[in-house]
């Protein structure tokens, strides 16, 4: 069921095509835009990986493999960089969210309301091609890194990291008898450390994206409703930010994937004594 | 902007990503990457073995010559040696055969002078058997004093 929006100008232009299960609970809808987008992105890149899995030659790699493989070799040494131990799952992770969040960032610079009209053609009042632009992508993203990486700060350093989350910072700083005041203090203090770290993961990314997106919009209506010279002022805008935004694209990706290796890295840390 | 379903269902759809990525693609080829840079490292290590076998080779070689040299030298300087030997060994062969040659000419002079005296003593005899018989005018039987002849020639010619 879709969701039906009156609204005109850039709001109109930012709903997502919503399927709600119940109407009076937010939280029981989703959004088919985005999870149609990502699901093609993401099969794209599974067959993508299927056919090159079947072309893979061991001597000198061209095409397709050679571009593979300096990817794979940039995520390796950005790993290695980081990482003081040998975790097989932390590279392909990184990997993966590079290459997923690279990709479909770079659908935002397909023309405005392309997608949007296509989508039209199928009956579908509202259409957001770049799933980083909803909120869920990121954050659901952001929250399965921060969950591997509590994962393994209670795997590899159980008790260090129960202490950290009492001790730190207060308690070395105050007399004895006042340890177990400032204690529930330290662990909110820390629990807001710690949540923070998906928080700033995902709004990073998604306000970046929606950011692009709404000047993307602008730019847009400006091209649509300012006569020859909007379009044409339009036209060179959107050329430039169509550029810029491939490039903030790239670096969000990147962004993403080095602080998930810096805080996985951080859970591998061997404890100081 | 709003949390709902959807974001279960992208961390859904981004573990399950993160597992096919790491199992059809990065797996692989990682592994083939790997594999290739051992190949690699192996291979210079093979080329830098080989040249440490060649410069080995080499050494081994020159020592060799040196050692060819000296032996060639060594074996010149004996012929030389043995050249000079023998060489003095043919002047020495050739002084001894000279000398026995001499030795043996020598002795022949020394036979042919006895047969000389001989010949002479014989033919003195007969030359003094003529004059005795012409002296005393009698015929003397040569045979029968042959002796008595000698006798005179020897005592007469000696030291002819």
């Amino acid at each position: 069921m879709a969701e039906q929006s009156h609204e005109g100008g850039i709001a109109g232009h930012l709903h997502y095509w919503t399927l709600k299960f119940d109407e009076s609970n937010p939280f029981m809808q989703i959004h088919l835009d985005t999870m149609l987008v990502s699901i093609v992105v993401a099969g794209g890149m599974f067959i993508f990986a299927l056919w090159l899995k079947g072309r893979l030659v061991e001597g000198a790699p061209s095409g397709a493999q050679n571009f593979m493989e300096s990817v794979v070799g940039f995520i390796d040494d950005t790993v290695k960089d980081n990482f003081p131990v040998n975790n097989p799952l932390i590279a392909p992770l990184a990997f993966t969210i590079f290459v997923f969040i690279a990709l479909v960032n770079t659908i935002d610079i397909l023309p405005a309301f392309l997608i949007g009209n296509i989508a039209h053609l199928f009956g579908v009042e509202h259409f957001r091609p770049v799933p980083t632009n909803d909120l869920n992508l990121p954050a659901a993203m952001a929250v399965s890194v921060f969950a591997l990486v509590l994962y393994y700060e209670f795997k590899l350093k159980p008790v260090h990291f129960m202490k950290e989350l009492v001790m730190e910072p207060f308690t070395n700083l105050v007399p004895g008898f006042l340890k177990p005041i400032v204690m529930p203090i330290n662990l909110i203090l820390k629990v807001v450390e710690e949540v923070a770290k998906p928080l700033s993961l995902s709004f990073r990314l998604f306000g970046n994206m929606f950011a692009g997106e709404v000047i993307f919009l602008l730019i847009a209506f400006l091209l649509l409703g300012g006569g020859a010279v909007g379009m044409a002022a339009g036209f060179v805008i959107g050329l430039g930010w169509t550029i810029f935004h491939l490039f903030i694209g790239l670096l969000q990706a990147f962004i993403f994937m080095i602080l998930t290796v810096v805080y996985l890295s951080i859970a591998h840390q061997p404890v100081e004594h | 902007m709003s949390i709902d379903l959807t974001f279960i269902g992208q961390i859904v759809v981004f573990l399950t990503l993160v597992y096919l990525m790491r199992k059809h693609l990065y797996g692989p080829m990682s592994e083939l990457m790997e594999a290739r840079a051992q190949k690699i490292a192996d291979g210079l290590a093979a080329a830098d073995a080989g040249m440490e076998a060649r410069a080995k080779a080499e050494a081994e070689i020159a020592e060799q010559m040196k050692e060819a040299r000296a032996r060639a030298a060594d074996i010149l300087a004996s012929a030389e040696k043995r050249a000079a030997e023998i060489g003095e060994e043919a002047v020495l062969r050739a002084r001894s055969d000279a000398e026995g040659i001499i030795d043996a000419a020598r002795e022949e002079v020394n036979a042919e002078l006895g047969r000389a005296r001989q010949i002479l003593r014989e033919e003195v005899a007969d030359i003094a058997m003529l004059a005795a018989e012409r002296v005393v005018e009698a015929e003397l039987d040569a045979k029968r004093h042959a002796k008595l002849i000698d006798g005179i020639v020897s005592t007469g010619f000696g030291n002819a």
